[in-house]
This record gives structure tokens, C-alpha cells and sequence, in this order.
């Protein structure tokens, strides 16, 4: 079973502040703390499941600047066995079309059966790159997929849907799955893996080798959401605010 | 201008929610550039869908075939392809829901044209279109513009327009759908219902919800304690679902279920819209959170900004006083 | 000259953060009000690498260096200062002095074990009448035949409840003074080997500090490290090497005590403004961080001259460890102070940082004898 995984180093914005940069098209960078993105821990932690099981070689793939060294090698720390880095340095031009692309154009000459992607990236939120990239292949594919058994030929996908139901879809292989958190448990990197991924040859490979590519849209600004309702906040100390939240789940005949 | 064309989305034999949703806000996109609004629906059996939409919509386009029962994306993909190659709708709208993500790029790919993902707004400009979505876990906002195209594919964030009701009355036109067959390579099997546990969080008056706030497991004993006081039960947002403190059917959002109690009480929450989505019908909703900028405070009617581990004791004991 | 971490120390970095700040900072508060050994821990500290990290891959270990040593070190102390300790002290109290004068069977015996977390490491020099003063000790190791007799009380060590292998020293030759001093490895099984009193210590408090009780321990010969009279020269090798992991302690405790104030300080408001905004806590922000970034690349350098197989670096050894408790204990205060009331309630962390730092000046040599280590370098 080969498997190719793509991953994206990303800014941790769920629990820190996020500040429009000068521009007004991009954020400043310089204290938030870059991470591989959530999803895709999850789509490298399945692949190497599956590895474990039915053996084969998974090769891990990201559009990135330099920076993502450091992902692809921790990706290598944790059970992959080739990295390839295209080589990005402006990434605020990419969209996930964009990056769909020039990942069709590396992988349509590889030999996988499988590959698997995070079903979303916390930093632009498209949800495009893993299906763009599966039509672009020709393959079939499943998005937020949760559960997945593998056959020779098949694979057997469970797609969460809303409501907590789950939609099973038959798909021949090969084929493209976009990976839900929580489809299982990440595992963290061997210092002895990290020290034998430090060391490992990376490959690159320019994107002005792949010519002009499209994007679909361009920023024109970023900002703050606007408020359109505000909570009436109630100040005081724990027992001033509790006093008074008290008195307004009284009032309102919930207690 | 061509038409804006809006894709119907049913489960099991009920009209989905963003259906009225994507109906409302394209009549309105419709009548601000002078366009006509057609739906399109794939399903095996279509008259209780079009009773249900009629007035919403000039027009309704059916596609009436056994495969289209359940979804499956490929065979939407191909279907759709065709009729809006055929047609060349200026925009065609879908719900960015668990259906509309497995079908929309890989539609617009297949048919060469524009798209974006989860968007919040749409502005038609002459041939330009911009939209607005959301970025950096909803953080901050982005006007995008698209790529200038006679054709455009865009899909909608749920829970973001309000459905209204329509006085029109289409016109029916019933098409034969392009193919007749699930294709061989994706074959759509079954539902599953996650099972049930033993608390239903979608049958209580009072939830307690909780995030990545109360830090480690260990805390939902405080949690418990408080949600005993007040007499509620206990959900959650994903990333506690994710780090198996709390089953799957506890998990309150649009993957998990929608709760409609009297009383909702955020702790340690901040408010990402897939969350949002499956609270905000409750009737009160209560905040506690340490980050003022929080969006959970755009949703809620009462905010506490402070940190939880402070307040909650002190809560539940003027709680249980209050009872007394 | 360079400032930069390689790779491999910049993945390190990042993993064990990732991992202490999900694994291990979950369990910080409650372990250390309970005092409870975090054996659950150590089973994943071990998965990770963590529990060798300086030992060569032949026998388990991580192979890693000195400052990548530093560096976890410093990011488990970050989270949970007693975790910190016990991996200190299974790396460098225990695995470092078997690595550098055990012989070939004793490494093959007693690292693998200790590296993937199957037995826990502790060391005892301290004695209720011998602290700082090392050649004070009175416990003694008679040779009997093929094994020495071994007796003797060792206090104040970390991991003792815990622990399976223990580095022990004791005279074979009371009249030679400290040239007379030897090392052993004990196993925890030994007759006559018993545990004493449980400290109920104010900071670190999750370590497993208990006293030794030898009476009569048949030490098997081979279990001797190094040469009969080697003791001292071991123990004091192995101090220069632990001092990079208690100072890494240090610069951990004291960043993570930063950490939290900056956060608060941001969040709390008086006199209509988030008091980061006034000038006496910026004031205390500004000497907090660069007195931890003075305190790390101290920890760093001894690290770098250790990797470089520099000797000799008793004097750097004893200026980090020495100075990042100073900082440790004026940092952690100054968080504390900056948090007001509330720094001084186990609601916040702060006071557990305070509580922890304190020991920095105590253990592993005190602040005073550091700064003798230090003065007879520049007189002598």
C-alpha cells in the first residue's frame, strides 16, 4: 500500500491572537507559533495505521517556504519514509486551487494507491485542496472521513455528516481521502525517529518548474468580524457576577 | 444576467435546513441583479420536495432517477456537470455542508470555473464577483475576489442567512438525468446513526456545554458538580470529543447534535460556527470565558469574562441557594 | 560561533513540548498536591526517548547531546517541575555515571532497562550528617568475599520510592578520606535495603523523596563502578554534568513563569487598563525575560563545552546552575507579584513555580557551594 500524505505548516490561531498585518491582505506572523495543521496530524497518524498493517511506503508532501522543512522532517519522525517539499516562498498567492495544482502536477507521475490529506487547514479554511486535487488525479474520493477500512482494491469510507450520522461509501482505490480529527490518536515523534529525520535527505522541487498556474481569487482585505449581537456582560468579582447570573436564571423560571 | 441556480439538498427523505437557507438568500442575490432563481433537485422521488419549495424559486429544474435517493457525490458531480454546462448559470449556490464539501470542487474543477468555499456573503458586481468567508479558526474575516468568469460556483457556511418564505410559483421542468448509474468506483451503501448513550443532550432544558477552556480532564468533575446543582446535562465542542473526554453523542455543533434547551451555559468555549450552529436555538445562552474577544460573546445574551475555575464554584453554591 | 539550534535540537524542541504540554502539564497541579510519583508518566516519557536521551542507541538510548539534554529538560520542567527532576536524575545522576565509568557488562545491564522505562534511576550521595560537605558521609562498603557489605542512611533522594537502580556511594577506605570513597550500583531488591521516611517537601513534590536505609547489603562485587576509591572523582564528574540539567530546570520553571504573567498581566485590568500596560509590571517583565535569556544561553554554553569534549568545566558548571536558580526563585517571585492575591491561591500555577524553584538553591549543590566551585577557579 502506497500512500502519499499532503500536510501544510500552519499558524496555531485557535488560542492566540490574530492581528491584520499592515498590508490589510495578510496577518502578522511574527508571534504566533507554526504547526503542522490539525487535520493533517490525523491524515499521517491513518496512513501510518495503515502501513503498520499492510506495509508499502508513505510519502509525504507539502507547499511550502523553508520553514516547512521542519513539518515534512517531524512528518518523517513519525513513520514516513520520503518527504518532497515544493518550493514556495510567497505563500500568501497560493488558494487551495492553486495548491491543489501544483500538487496534481508532482503526484500525477507518482505510484500510490492512496492519499490522504487533512479534511480542512486552520489557516485559510477552503476544505478544496484534497477534492480539487482528486478530480484533477481522476480518482475518486471522500471527504471527512472518520473511519476507513481498507481492502486490496477497495476501501471501505465512513463520512462524518451533520447530526453525528455517518454516510459508508464503497470506493476502488486509488483514491483520495480528506481526514476528520479525531479518526484516531496522533502519536508523538521517537527522539531517536527525530534524530534519524534530522538527518535525512529532503527532495525539493521548485514550483517555476510546473509553469503558470491560476488562482481562483485574490484577497482584497482581511478584517475583523463585525459584531452583530453582543452579550450583556456582567462585571463584577466571581461572586458579584455569580450573584447577579443567579438572579437572571431565577427571574427567567430556569431553576 | 443568467440565471443563479441553487442546489436542493435532502437526507432521507427530509429537505435539509440550508436548502431554505440557499433559497432565500439567492432570491434575494436574484432580485438585486435582475436574475432568475432556479432550483435543482436530484432526487428518486421529487413531489414532496417541490410542494415544500414552489413558492421559493422561479423556477424548479427536476432530475427524478432511483440513484439520486441518497447523495453521492460523484454522481451529483456528473449530473450537475452537465446541466450547467448546458445552462450556464451565472452562480450556482450550495450549502458548505458535509454534502456540499465532498461535491463542490471537485464540480468546479470538472467544469473548469471559479469557485470558493464557506462564504458568508456574495456581492455580483457587473461580471465580478466578491465574496466574504472566514479565515484563522474565525478569527478574522476576508473579502475575496474571484477570478473574473462568466460562470461561478460558490458554497454557502450554514446557519448564516435565515430562511423566508416565497411568493412565487415556479415553473416546473422535469430533465432526464445524464447518467443512469452510480458510477462503478463510488457506491453510496448505508447510513449509520451513531448509537445513543445514556444522556441525550438534545432532550434537557438546561446544557452545559464545554470547550478546550477547562484544560484537562480531571476538571469535569467541577463541571458535573455545577451541571448537578443547576439540574442540567453535560455537552461539549469538538476538541473534547477529539480528545475522548466525552463520548460522541455529547458533542454539540453542526458534526455532532443541535440542542434547542431553555438554558444553554458556554464554559470555556470560544464560539468556533460549527459549534454555534448546533446552539444557537436555545432560548438563553449564557457565556463564561477568560477572552473577552471571544466569539461565543457575539452569541450569547448573558457574558461572563473571567476565568472559569474562579466562577463555577462560586455559581453552583448561589445556585444552590437560589434552589434553597 | 553559532546562536542557532540544529534540527534535530529544533524538532526535540518542538516535540517534547508538544508532548509535555498535552501529556504531562494536565497531571502538574494535581500530582504535585498529592505527591503522587507520576508512574504513568514515565511509561510515555520513556516511548518518547526521554528517559535516555544522552545514553548511545546500543543500549536504548537517544543518543542525543548534552544540549539537546538541556533543552528537554527545560520544556518538561516548563510544565511540571517534579517530571522534570526525575528525568534529570534517571539521565544524568544515574545513566550518565554507568555510561562514562561503568564497564561493558554493567552498560549492558543496567542502561537498556532504564532507558525504556522498565526501572527508574536514583542516586544517593546525601546523608543526614553530609550535604554540602560530600566527604563528611559515614556510610561504608566492607569487600567480603565476592561481594561488599554496605551500610549506611541516604537522605533527601529523588526518586527513591520509585526507583530500581541506585547509585550509591560509600567509603571502602574511611582513612584514606575522600580518596576512599567508592561507587555502587544497588538494586532496589537487595536484602537489607529498605526506604525511610517519605519527605512531604514544599516544592517539587512529585519526585519520590525518600531516604536509604542500608543495613548489611550484600553488594555483589561486580556492582562496584569504576575502582574502589573512585567515588569521589564520579561523584563530582557527575555533579558538573547534572548542574546543565538542574540550571535547564531553572530556565523552565522561570519561562514558564513568565509565561503565565505575561498572560495575566494582559487579561487583568486596574486603574482602567490591562496592567501589562503599567510600568512597574513592564518593569518586572523586562528583568524576568532577560534574566531567563542570560540564565539559557549559560545552560547552553556548559552543554556545548560538554558535547565538545571539553574536560574540565566545573567553574561554567556551577555559574549555570547556580545562576539559573538565583533567577528561578526571582522570577517565579515576581510572577507571584504580579499576580497579585490571586498568585498566592493554587488557582493559578504561579505559587507551584515559586514553590518548585526554591530547591534549585538547595539540591545538587547549593547556591553557596557553587559560588565556592566559582571563587576557587578565580583564585587559585
Amino acid at each position: 500500500m502506497n500512500i502519499i500524505v499532503c500536510i501544510k505548516r500552519v499558524p496555531q490561531t485557535a488560542e492566540a491572537e490574530v492581528k491584520v498585518d499592515s498590508s490589510g491582505k495578510d496577518i502578522e506572523k511574527d508571534r504566533l507559533i507554526f504547526d503542522t495543521n490539525e487535520s493533517d496530524t490525523y491524515a499521517l497518524e491513518e496512513a501510518v495505521l495503515q502501513k503498520e498493517k499492510f506495509g508499502g511506503s508513505i510519502t509525504v508532501i507539502t507547499v511550502g517556504d523553508e520553514d516547512s522543512e521542519e513539518t515534512l522532517r517531524i512528518a518523517l519522525a513519525k513513520g514516513a519514509d520520503e518527504a518532497i517539499r515544493i518550493k514556495v516562498e510567497d505563500l500568501d498567492e497560493l488558494d487551495g486551487f492553486k495548491t491543489a495544482q501544483i500538487l496534481h502536477k508532482i503526484i500525477k507521475d507518482m505510484d500510490f494507491d492512496i492519499i490522504f490529506t487533512g479534511c480542512l487547514a486552520t489557516d485559510d479554511a477552503y476544505s478544496q485542496v484534497g477534492t480539487t486535487l482528486a478530480k484533477l488525479l481522476e480518482i475518486p474520493h471522500a471527504s471527512l472521513v472518520t473511519k476507513i477500512e481498507l481492502s486490496e482494491n477497495s476501501a471501505d469510507a465512513y463520512r462524518e455528516l451533520e447530526g453525528g450520522l455517518l454516510e459508508h461509501l464503497k470506493i476502488k482505490l486509488p483514491a483520495l481521502f480528506t481526514i476528520q480529527t479525531g479518526i484516531n490518536v496522533p502519536r508523538y515523534a521517537s527522539l531517536i525517529a527525530i534524530r534519524r529525520a534530522a538527518r535525512k535527505e529532503l527532495n525539493e522541487i521548485s514550483k517555476t518548474e510546473f509553469g503558470e498556474m491560476k488562482s481562483n481569487s485574490f484577497i482584497e482585505e482581511l478584517f475583523t468580524p463585525p459584531v452583530s449581537k453582543l452579550a450583556e456582560i456582567l462585571s463584577g468579582n466571581p461572586d458579584e457576577v455569580s450573584e447577579k447570573l443567579t438572579g437572571i436564571i431565577k427571574e427567567k423560571g430556569l431553576i | 444576467m443568467n440565471d443563479i441556480f441553487v442546489l436542493i439538498e435532502h437526507r432521507q427523505g427530509v429537505i435539509r435546513d440550508i436548502t431554505f437557507e440557499l433559497l432565500a438568500f439567492g432570491r434575494n442575490l436574484a432580485n438585486k441583479n435582475n436574475a432568475k432563481l432556479t432550483a435543482i433537485i436530484f432526487a428518486d422521488n421529487s413531489k414532496k420536495i417541490i410542494d415544500k419549495i414552489k413558492t421559493q424559486a422561479d423556477k424548479i429544474t427536476v432530475i427524478e432517477n432511483p440513484i439520486f435517493k441518497d447523495f453521492n457525490a460523484e454522481s451529483y458531480q456528473i449530473a450537475l456537470a452537465e446541466i450547467i454546462k448546458k445552462e450556464n448559470p451565472f452562480i450556482t449556490l450550495i450549502g458548505h455542508t458535509a454534502f456540499g464539501m465532498d461535491l463542490c470542487s471537485s464540480l468546479a474543477t470538472e467544469l473548469k470555473i471559479p469557485f470558493t468555499t464557506d462564504c458568508l456573503d456574495v456581492e455580483i458586481n457587473g461580471k465580478k464577483l466578491s465574496v466574504t468567508r472566514q479565515m484563522y479558526d474565525g478569527k478574522l474575516n476576508v473579502k475575496l475576489q474571484l477570478q473574473e468568469n462568466d460562470s461561478y460556483l460558490v458554497s454557502l457556511r450554514a446557519g448564516t442567512f435565515p430562511a423566508e418564505d416565497g411568493n412565487l410559483n415556479a415553473e416546473i421542468e422535469k430533465i432526464e438525468s445524464p447518467i443512469s448509474a452510480e458510477p462503478d468506483y463510488r457506491k453510496f451503501i448505508e447510513y449509520i446513526e451513531v448509537v445513543a448513550g445514556e444522556v441525550d443532550i438534545t432532550k434537557s432544558d438546561v446544557v452545559i456545554g464545554i470547550g478546550r477552556g477547562i484544560k484537562e480532564k480531571d476538571n469535569l468533575d467541577i463541571i458535573d458538580e455545577f451541571a448537578d446543582a443547576i439540574g442540567g446535562v453535560v455537552g461539549c465542542s469538538r476538541p473534547i470529543v477529539d480528545a475522548e473526554w466525552l463520548p460522541k453523542d455529547r458533542q454539540i455543533g453542526s458534526s455532532g447534535k443541535t440542542i434547542k434547551p431553555k438554558l444553554y451555559i458556554a464554559i470555556g468555549i470560544s464560539g468556533a460556527f460549527q459549534h454555534v450552529m448546533g446552539m444557537k436555538s436555545a432560548d438563553t445562552i449564557i457565556a463564561i470565558n477568560k477572552d473577552p474577544n471571544a466569539p461565543i460573546f457575539n452569541e450569547a445574551d448573558y457574558g461572563i469574562v473571567d476565568d472559569l475555575f474562579k466562577v463555577i464554584p462560586v455559581l453552583k453554591n448561589k445556585i444552590l441557594e437560589a434552589k434553597a | 560561533m553559532n546562536f542557532g539550534l540544529t534540527n534535530d535540537q529544533k524538532m526535540l524542541q518542538k516535540e517534547v513540548r508538544n508532548f509535555a504540554e498535552t501529556e504531562l502539564k494536565p497531571l502538574a497541579s494535581e500530582i504535585d498536591v498529592s505527591g503522587e510519583f507520576p508512574s504513568e508518566n514515565i511509561k510515555k516519557l520513556a516511548e518518547m526517548g526521554l528517559m535516555g536521551i544522552i545514553v548511545p542507541e546500543k543500549y536504548s538510548g537517544s543518543e542525543f547531546d548534552f544540549i539537546s539534554l538541556a533543552i528537554a529538560i527545560e520544556e518538561i520542567s516548563r510544565v511540571c517541575a517534579s517530571t522534570g527532576v526525575i528525568v534529570a536524575v534517571n539521565n544524568s545522576l544515574v545513566s550518565y555515571p554507568i555510561l562514562q565509568f561503568g564497564n561493558e557488562e554493567q552498560k549492558q545491564k543496567y542502561l537498556p532497562p532504564l532507558c525504556i522505562g522498565e526501572k527508574i534511576g536514583a542516586m544517593g550521595i546525601t546523608e543526614p550528617n553530609a550535604g554540602s560537605d560530600v566527604a563528611a558521609m559515614e556510610a561504608t562498603a566492607k569487600l567480603n568475599g565476592d561481594h561488599y557489605i554496605l551500610n549506611g542512611t541516604k537522605r533527601f533522594i529523588t526518586n527513591g520510592t520509585a526507583a530500581d537502580t541506585f547509585v550509591v556511594f560509600a567509603y571502602t577506605d574511611k582513612d584514606a578520606g575522600y580518596k576512599g570513597m567508592s561507587c555502587f550500583i544497588v538494586e532496589r531488591d537487595l536484602e537489607g535495603f529498605s526506604l525511610g521516611k517519605h519527605e512531604d517537601l514544599m516544592g517539587i513534590r512529585a519526585t519520590g523523596n525518600c531516604e536509604l536505609i542500608f543495613e548489611d547489603v550484600k553488594v555483589p562485587k561486580e556492582n562496584l563502578l569504576g575502582k574502589e576509591g573512585d567515588g569521589f572523582k564520579i561523584c563530582m564528574n557527575t555533579l558538573d554534568v547534572s548542574r546543565i540539567d538542574i540550571g535547564a530546570q531553572g530556565v523552565g520553571i522561570a519561562q514558564a513563569a513568565l509565561d503565565e504573567s505575561i498572560k495575566y498581566s494582559k487579561e487583568r485590568k486596574t486603574f482602567g487598563k490591562p496592567i501589562c500596560h503599567h510600568e512597574m509590571i513592564q518593569n518586572m517583565l523586562a528583568e524576568m525575560a532577560t534574566k531567563i535569556q542570560a540564565a539559557r544561553l549559560l545552560v547552553y554554553y556548559v552543554g556545548y563545552l560538554k558535547d565538545k569534549g571539553v574536560k574540565r568545566f566545573s567553574k561554567e558548571s556551577a555559574m549555570a546552575k547556580y545562576y539559573a536558580a538565583d533567577i528561578a526563585v526571582d522570577v517565579t517571585r515576581k510572577a507571584v507579584q504580579i499576580h497579585g492575591g490571586y498568585g498566592y491561591t493554587k488557582d493559578y500555577p504561579v505559587e507551584r513555580f515559586y514553590r518548585d524553584a526554591r530547591i534549585l538553591e538547595l539540591y545538587e549543590g547549593t547556591s553557596e557551594i557553587q559560588k565556592i566551585v566559582i571563587a576557587r577557579d578565580l583564585v587559585k
